[in-house]
This record gives C-alpha cells, structure tokens and sequence, in this order.
C-alpha cells in the first residue's frame, strides 16, 4: 500500500477509535439542539405577570388594566409616590405608573418606574400600552368613531416572500439567515478543531522521537500529507456522523417542542424541525458546497497547522504560534453580518472568492442568495490552488522542522529553511 | 558485498556550521562497526545520511553499492538516541506499522512481529499500549521495531544507554546473531567499555571528521604497549614518586588497582621495581594496549590541536588575550 495511505489509514483508526470520538460525535449534536431548545421552552414558560401600581389622575386605569391584561396586574392606588417606591424596592410591587392629569390633552407626562434589574425589557410592555390607550382616549376626543378606531388599529396581513432562482419561499430570509450563522460556526469549528488536531499530531511525533525512526523510513512529506488526508476523513466521518445525528435528533426534538410550547407549531398544526420546514432552507446543493469547501479550508489550513507543529518541540511552545494561524480563520466570521445583508455587492463577492475567507463566506452567501454557479466553481478552483501552494510551502518547513530541537526558529529562519528545502 | 556500506568524502553544512567534513568509511556485512566520538562529533549527522534522513552536500553513500535513497531505507534499520514510539498505540499495532511503513507486506509484518516478540518473551505485552510499559520494556519494543523487517544494515545508535545488565546481555546476543547471518551491523557509541568488547572495526570522529578507523586489533596496536596494570594487595602510596615526576600518566587508581600508561622513557620494570618496593603484595602485572578510552582522548585532543592549528586560533592561556 502506498505509504502515505499507510499513514492516513493509521492516522484515521487511531482518532476514530479514541472515546473522544464517540464523545464528541455524540455531544455536539445533543448540545446543539439543546441550545436551540431550552431558551424557547424556558422563554414561554418563564416570566410571569408584574405587579404594578397605577396612580391614575387621567382616567385611564380600567382602560390600561384591559389593555395590559396577561401581562401585568393592576391596582390603583392613591398611595404617596415614596410609599410606592418602597414597596417596589421591598418587591412587593414590580413598577409604578403615574399618570397625571392633562395626559391625554398633551399638557403632562406619564411615568414610569420600574426596578434597575428588569432589565432592558422592564417597563416596555407597559410603555406600550399606555400609548396605545392614550391615543385611543385622544384619537376618541378628537372625535374620531369606534369604527375608525377599529380601522386604525387593525393588522395589516403582510407577507416576506424572498424570490430565487429554485423557486419563491414564504418567510425564509430569517430562516436563512439563522442557517448562514450556524453554517459559518459551523465551518469555523470545524476547520480549527482538525487543523488544531493535525498540529497537535506533528508536535506529539517530535515530542516523543519517533518522528526520526519514521523519517527513516518514509518521506517526510508523505508523512505530513498521511497525517493531513487521515485527519481529514476524521473530520469529514464527523460532520457526516453529527449531520445524521442532528437530522435524527430534530425529528425528535419537533414533537418534543410541540409539548412543551404548543404555539411552535406551524400552520398546518405539524411540529417545527420538521423534515419539510428543514427542507425548504436547506438545499442539498447548498450542504455540497459546505463539505467541499469544508475540504479546501481544512486543507489550506491544516498544511500550514503542520508547518508551525514542526517548528516547536512542546505544545507549550505552540501557543504563542497558535494565536497567529488562528486569526486568518477568525476574520471571515468578522465580515459574517455584513456579507450576509449585502451578498452580492462588490466586497461580498471579493471574499467569497479569496481563498483565505472563502469557506466560510462563500457558503455564507450561498445560504442568503442565489450564488452563480461560475462563482462557486471558481472559489472552488481558487481554493484548491490556494491550498496546493500552502502544502508545497510547508513541506518545506515540516521536513526541516521535524528534526529540530532546541530554540524556536524566527519567522526569518522559517523562511530560510522554505528557500533551501 | 550486497549490503557494504560504504561513505565516500561526505561533507554536511548546517549553515555555517561543517558537521561531517570528507568523511569516509567502509562497514562489512557480518562484522559490527562502531562508530565512536565524542557527543558532536557527527556521527548523528552521518547516520542520518546514511538513513536518507537528510541529504549531503558532497560526497556519495551507498549500500551494496546502490546509493542511499527511498528504495535503501526499506533495508536498514534504525535505532536513534533519542527513543520514542507512539505512546497510546498498542504494541503488536505500532510493531506492525512500523515494519509496514518499511515496505513488509501485512501478512509478513505480523508473522515477523510475533515471532520477535516471543524471541524476547514479550508475547504478552503484545495487546498493551506503549504508555503502559516500563522503560526496559519500551526498549525492547523500540529494538524490534529496528530489526522485524529484516533489514541488511542495522544502525544502533548508544543501544546499551539505560539497560540493566541482563537487557544488555540479551542485547548482545542478539547483536551477535545478527553479525553470524550476515547482516552489517553498525553501531554509534561515546562509551566505549561497550566498544572494545564487540566491535570488529571501528571509526572515530572528532569536529566532523574521522581521526581514527581501522579493525579494533590495528588501532590498538597502533598505540603500542605502552599501558601496565597491576593489582596489588597494600598501600598504594609507591605510585606516587613515579606520578608525580611525569613518569606515568594514571589512568585509573583505585584501592588495590592502577593503570598507568607509560611515558616516552619510561620502561615497564620501573613500575615493578616501585610496586615491589612499596612492599606490597603483586597479585598481577600486565603490560597492554591501552584501554580504548584512553586512546579516544588523546586521539581527539590531537585532532583539536591540529583544528586549532588550521584555523589560527590560539589554544589556552595567555596568548588569548592578544589574538
């Protein structure tokens, strides 16, 4: 067999076979729905009703009490203001509203007092709907009917359909938006967990010698690009593994959704997650797309990972270097919001194309719009380039680097040894 | 001649550095070579040449006279200083990679592997992960990792470093039946105890360059006998006069025990006549070569003073601090 599979074979058994795996295989799925659930199982069912005081002056307490029913309970109270407060304060009461008199003529202020620690939404459902009964009372004084009121406060049926070339989807810009976000994480941490695996893998051979015996039996670049090709399959078993996983547990997880919010159910009464809802943002083309460019990033990456792994004796001495090779990948998600709300402007369409942000950013843009196929193929094509290039350099560096030990080399030494290589 | 290893003139530069200088040797099969000098010497540097680890800058290697390179290194084998082996793989595992990765068939591979492993009663250890052996243990392991694939040339470099004696024994049985079936065994020490018991021919290297090589009997012959030991029962004070005046230089002494080499006017009777008239009790006399380590130092400190010679530069002492 040829060597380098020989050592891509064994890199791969070795990994796959680790609990770490199983673990992670298992985990990442789990903990990706979980996140996804329990906020909107715990935001529906937590919160609660506030208690608030009204000091009404204006007349508008039965209107306000109707107006923020569910969502606040009210008591008039004729209290002096400091005798409120201290009862907030003492949580008895969650706010305090005063509404003078002259409200609604526009010659007086309303006010609101809620604790500090409400946070930002404290006090805003209530804000509301003091607005909305003070322009009812006044829109009522100005002589407007019940009907016009009526007319007035009516909702508008308005629907986002966002238009593309496979066909014209209802209420799919979030849905995208969401996928392109997750995608990208997706992407990053992909990219940086196998390429941090390969690093780890050259520093663990120097660090224990048997890089030497192993250089005397095969080139040091088919040990590098076994070491490359092996931890890929891993990472691509494993996105392959969560990909199934995650579809598997989000069948689940609809129903399971369904019982505890039963408002997350869709128009025709069938749990969210479902394959079709799922269906109808993802494309297959578009997952594709994500594990070829998956392949080109990890590539481009791990060979310089590689690079840097021979260059230290100790994963101590790694860090320092980590930092610097984690920044190029970091960028992309930097530029994540803006590509996303401008795809195809002339700076999206320039990084979904460099190879150094186009893993990422492509796919990004291919969630949110209709990409042309040329672009893809050429991110594609440019990429694999890139990444050709990248290996053919740090070749160079690992097979010097490998055997040696003592004090890290200086970017200007790194660049010697790629010259006379 | 199918597996002579033969250097021609081999010269390495590591930047500024010359760390092998025309260095040229010859090792047999079915003879041990060692390779001896001093820790940077280069003979590091030349085997890892020899592995095709790293290329020259000059001169050729060649094995059974093809020369070194992809399809060579499938035939040797090599044990470097520095051990190590992957610590989480299993033993029979790695074994078998490591022989694969040499070009064995899989079949052959762990035919050879169980075979090896018995021959050093290590069947059992073959299911254990490295991380979970003692240091002896790993040894061995990383020994037959060097020999499974049946190379024609077997390079062993400091082999005995960390063996207890019954380890290093087996060691050198084995070695020795690897010499018998006609394998080229070449054998890179700075301790040379382990040396002088085995080695057929040898080489040593000094500042990248070979100051000394020929059979082990030749180079020892070559210093003449000029050594004389004696055991004695007694003081050990009647050495003393002759130490002192330059007469002897004292290699070893050791209650009961002295080695001294002789100097230029120096007759052999003089040390008698002085133990005897110490009035101590002679349980041996010998006249001999000189012990390899003695020879070692003096060839390699000759060889510094030629180097000094060559580049200009002044030795010790005062005449530094003009130059």
């Amino acid at each position: 067999m040829n060597k380098t599979l020989l050592i891509a074979k064994s890199e791969y058994l070795r990994r796959v076979r680790s609990k770490w795996f199983a673990v992670a295989t298992l985990a990442v799925p789990l903990l990706a729905i979980g996140v996804f659930l329990l906020p909107m199982i715990a935001f529906s069912s937590g919160g609660g009703v506030d208690r608030v005081a009204i000091v009404d002056d204006a007349g508008l307490a039965d209107a306000l009490a109707e107006a923020l029913q569910g969502r606040a309970a009210v008591e008039e109270s004729d209290a002096p203001l400091d005798t409120l407060r201290a009862r907030v304060l003492a949580d008895e009461l969650d706010g305090v509203l005063v509404l003078p008199a002259g409200l609604v003529e526009g010659d007086a202020e309303a006010e609101v007092r809620y604790l500090s620690r409400g946070g930002l939404d404290a006090g805003d459902g209530v804000r509301g709907a003091v607005r909305e009964v003070v322009r009812r009372a006044r829109a009522g004084a100005a002589g407007a009917s019940p009907a016009a009121l009526a007319a007035y406060e009516s909702d508008v049926a308005l629907r986002l359909v966002t238009v593309s070339e496979s066909g014209d989807e209802a209420d799919a810009a979030v849905g995208r938006f969401l996928l392109a976000n997750v995608l990208s994480l997706l992407m990053y941490l992909a990219i940086l967990v196998f390429g941090m695996m390969v690093m780890r893998g050259v520093i663990e051979e120097k660090a224990n010698r048997i890089v030497e015996v192993i250089a005397s039996s095969v080139r040091p670049f088919e040990l590098m690009m076994g070491k490359v090709l092996g931890i890929g399959a891993v990472g691509l078993s494993q996105l392959l593994a969560w990909g199934a996983l995650t579809f598997g547990l989000s069948l689940a997880a609809g129903p399971l959704l369904l019982a505890f919010v039963p408002e997350a159910a869709g128009d025709g009464g069938e749990a969210p997650f479902g394959p079709e809802a799922v269906g109808a943002i993802v494309d297959p083309g578009l997952l594709v797309a994500f594990v070829l460019f998956f392949l080109g990033g990890y590539l481009l990456y791990s060979s310089l990972f590689a690079a840097v792994g021979s260059a230290v004796d100790q994963e101590s001495d790694a860090q320092s270097l980590q930092t610097v090779v984690i920044l190029p990948i970091m960028i992309p998600l930097l530029f994540l919001s803006f590509v996303a709300s401008d795809p195809d402007g002339g700076l999206g369409v320039f990084l979904s194309l460099f190879p150094l942000t186009s893993p990422i950013l492509m796919v990004v843009r291919m969630a949110v719009t209709d990409v042309p196929v040329w672009q893809v193929a050429l991110a594609l094509a440019l990429l694999a380039a890139a990444f050709v290039g990248m290996i053919a350099l740090a070749a160079r560096v690992y097979r010097v680097g490998i055997l040696m030990y003592g004090k890290k080399p200086s970017l200007a030494e790194l660049w010697r040894w790629v010259r006379t290589a | 001649m199918t597996s002579a290893l033969r250097l021609e003139n081999v010269t390495k530069r590591y930047g500024q550095t010359v760390a092998v200088d025309g260095v040229s040797f010859e090792a047999e099969p079915g003879r041990l070579f060692g390779l001896l000098g001093p820790n940077g010497a280069g003979k590091t540097s030349t085997i890892r040449m020899v592995t095709y680890i790293t290329t020259p800058d000059a001169g050729t290697i060649t094995l059974g006279g093809e020369p070194v390179g992809p399809a060579t290194q499938a035939r040797m084998g090599y044990l470097p200083e520095e051990r190590g082996l992957y610590r989480k793989l299993a033993v029979g595992e790695q074994l078998v990679y490591l022989a694969r990765l040499k070009g064995m068939a899989e079949a052959d591979a762990k035919a050879a592997v169980r075979r090896w492993l018995d021959r050093f009663d290590a069947g059992a250890w073959a299911g254990k992960k490295t991380e979970e052996l003692s240091k002896g243990q790993q040894q061995k392991v990383q020994f037959i990792s060097t020999v499974v694939h049946d190379p024609s040339l077997v390079i062993l470099d400091e082999p005995f470093s960390g063996l207890d004696p019954i380890n290093a024994d087996l060691l050198v049985d084995v070695i020795g039946e690897l010499r018998e079936a006609g394998r080229t065994v070449l054998f890179a020490s700075h301790r040379m105890e382990s040396v002088e018991a085995l080695c057929d021919d040898l080489c040593l290297m000094a500042n990248g360059r070979v100051v000394l090589s020929g059979t082990l009997r030749e180079v020892k012959r070559r210093f003449g006998r000029d050594t004389v030991s004696v055991a004695f029962d007694g003081d050990g004070g009647w050495l003393d006069p002759l130490a002192e005046a330059g007469a002897v230089r004292v290699l070893n002494r050791t209650e009961g025990l002295v080695t001294v080499r002789l100097g230029e006017a120096t007759a052999p009777r003089e040390v008698l006549q002085a133990a005897l008239g110490g009035g101590v009790e002679i349980d041996r006399f010998e006249v001999h070569e000189p012990p390899l380590s003695d020879i070692f130092r003096q060839a390699v400190q000759g060889a510094g003073e030629q180097g000094r010679a060559r580049t200009g530069a002044p030795a010790t002492g005062a005449g530094a601090i003009d130059a």
